[in-house]
């Protein structure tokens, strides 16, 4: 079973998150921040991240550096409400860019291609 | 050129300048009497109205921080310029830059923080006379992602060098590093052209490949990755390096070893160096401390200060000693009876009387006791200090005799 990798701070989020993807079929773990996501990246050696950007501790602009500088094979979705941090330079070290809404299926799809990929290579 | 940030590449160990580079990086190594190499550089900017510029800092730094700060602290805040040391800051990774294109992308948030539009990358290892501003104008009348300065160099040497291949409009269509077999220039067969360490790259671009790189197996190194991975994606161009040549003279050295690094001092007190340091329109700046002017003393029987085919630097005192082609930093003492021939003595170095140089390279601060001789029997030097195959003889910094 792929194994996914959340990392949100708002909890009914992160929530929603899990259960979602536990649908599709994935097994789904979670960190609250950037710096539990490091953690969490060295402990269950995720196929893939979900990662929000505004959040306390370390970012997830911040996250991204440290996590495609531990494995450069990771897909990593930039999963946020802010249009802006497409501008950041970091930011075009994610795979994809997805605006965080009620309706996750382009999330979904985005997770299914990048794992798809993934496997090819 | 507000819209270029310069980004000097100045962590270079220099291992084969070593014991030069014992206690400082490259860059920081001391050059011409009263310079330090990455003088070189950060002049050229200066003169090419290039007034953003990090130089990137990592081993042995602390020398080069200094200098940079007290010689080079000249800019205006205000008005948006500045020379700034940055330390390698392990935000990104807990490592040492991995190459030299690591070290750029592990700089990515100041890049994101200044948006140039052009980043003009430069090495802080060269001595050379440059006009960049020719450079970047070359660079956007071609409206081309990135401009690579090249300079002609004798295909014995191709494994020194990255070797560009071109076609007639400088298009560069393939590039070797350091190649035992280089592709020659057209119509030239013992020239290659060769990469200056000199480039000029359009921001976007150049972090797109940097973040390609660091996600693909790669050492990351801009000779090794980054330009062959632009040269197959993006428009690559190379600059002749003597359309930007300040003097004309083709004068461009890496001064990568003791021996080129001697020669090239040397250079200077011949009586008319390929390295011209009195240019008013491209002098070269440093950090001078207030010392008073050279002086020589003492005219008695068989007891003359003298200094001949020398460089001579403020805070010198030769005192009834010799000295023949040779260079002296800041605040260099010559005894009575002693003798300097063809030789470097750096900041603070101080002979005694009856002692004898030739062919030596004394790092800083140290104290030649009276009668000593060194350069004579290279066997005997060999043992305290590093002699090259030439016969140069190094002595390093601080030691004590």
């Amino acid at each position: 079973m792929k194994k996914i990798l959340v990392v949100e701070d708002e909890e009914g989020l992160r929530l929603l998150y899990e259960e979602e993807l536990k649908g599709e079929g994935y097994e789904v773990f979670t960190a609250q921040n950037g710096r539990e996501a490091i953690k969490q990246l060295e402990k269950v050696k995720p196929d893939l991240v979900v990662l929000d950007i505004v959040m306390p501790v370390m970012n997830g602009m911040e996250a991204l550096g440290r996590i495609v500088g531990k494995d450069r094979n990771i897909p990593v979705i930039i999963n946020t409400s802010y249009p802006g941090y497409r501008e950041d330079f970091m930011s075009w070290a994610a795979d994809a860019y997805v605006m965080k809404s009620t309706d996750l299926q382009e999330l979904k799809d985005k997770v299914r291609d990048l794992l798809e990929k993934k496997k090819v290579q | 050129m507000n819209k270029v940030l310069a980004m000097i590449l100045a962590g270079g160990r220099g291992e084969r300048l070593y014991p030069l580079t014992r206690d400082r990086a490259k860059p920081a190594v001391p050059f011409g009497a009263i310079y330090r190499i990455i003088d070189f550089t950060l002049s050229n900017c200066l003169h090419s109205d290039i007034r953003r510029i990090y130089a990137l800092t990592q081993y042995k730094s602390t020398s080069l921080h200094h200098h940079i700060q007290f010689g080079w602290n000249i800019l205006s805040n205000p008005l948006g310029e500045f020379i700034e040391a940055i330390p390698a800051q392990q935000r990104i990774s807990e490592d040492w830059y991995q190459g030299t294109a690591d070290a750029i992308y592990q700089n990515i948030y100041t890049l994101q923080q200044e948006r140039p539009e052009q980043v003009l990358m430069l090495s802080g290892d060269h001595i050379y006379k440059m006009d960049y501003r020719k450079l970047i104008a070359s660079h956007l009348e071609k409206g081309v992602d990135l401009t690579v300065a090249a300079i002609r160099m004798d295909r014995n040497l191709s494994r020194e060098f990255g070797v560009m291949e071109i076609d007639e409009s400088w298009k560069i269509v393939g590039f070797q590093e350091k190649p035992e077999v280089p592709k020659t220039l057209p119509g030239d067969p013992k020239g290659i052209l060769a990469s200056m360490g000199v480039y000029v790259f359009n921001t976007e671009i150049l972090v797109r490949r940097l973040i390609e790189d660091t996600r693909s197996d790669s050492t990351h190194d801009f000779g090794k990755d980054i330009i062959p991975a632009m040269i197959e994606k993006d428009r690559v161009f190379a600059f002749d390096f003597r359309k930007g040549d300040q003097g004309g003279t083709g004068y461009w050295r890496d001064v990568g070893t003791i021996d080129a690094y001697f020669e090239a001092n040397m250079d200077l007190v011949s009586v008319t160096p390929q390295l011209n340091l009195y240019d008013s329109q491209w002098p070269i700046l440093t950090y001078q401390p207030p010392y008073p002017p050279a002086k020589t003393v003492l005219v008695e029987e068989g007891r003359i200060g003298t200094a001949l085919n020398s460089i001579i630097s403020n805070g010198c005192i030769i005192s009834g000693g010799s000295v023949r082609r040779s260079i002296l930093s800041p605040r260099v003492t010559v005894h009575s009876h002693a003798e300097v021939e063809d030789s470097i003595l750096l900041e603070g170095v101080d002979v005694g009387r009856h002692a004898r140089i030739r062919r030596t390279i004394i790092d800083k601060e140290v104290q030649i006791p009276q009668g000593m001789e060194i350069g004579y029997d290279l066997d005997q030097d060999a043992k305290c200090f590093t002699v090259t195959d030439s016969g140069i003889v190094v002595v390093p910094k601080g030691i004590r005799l």
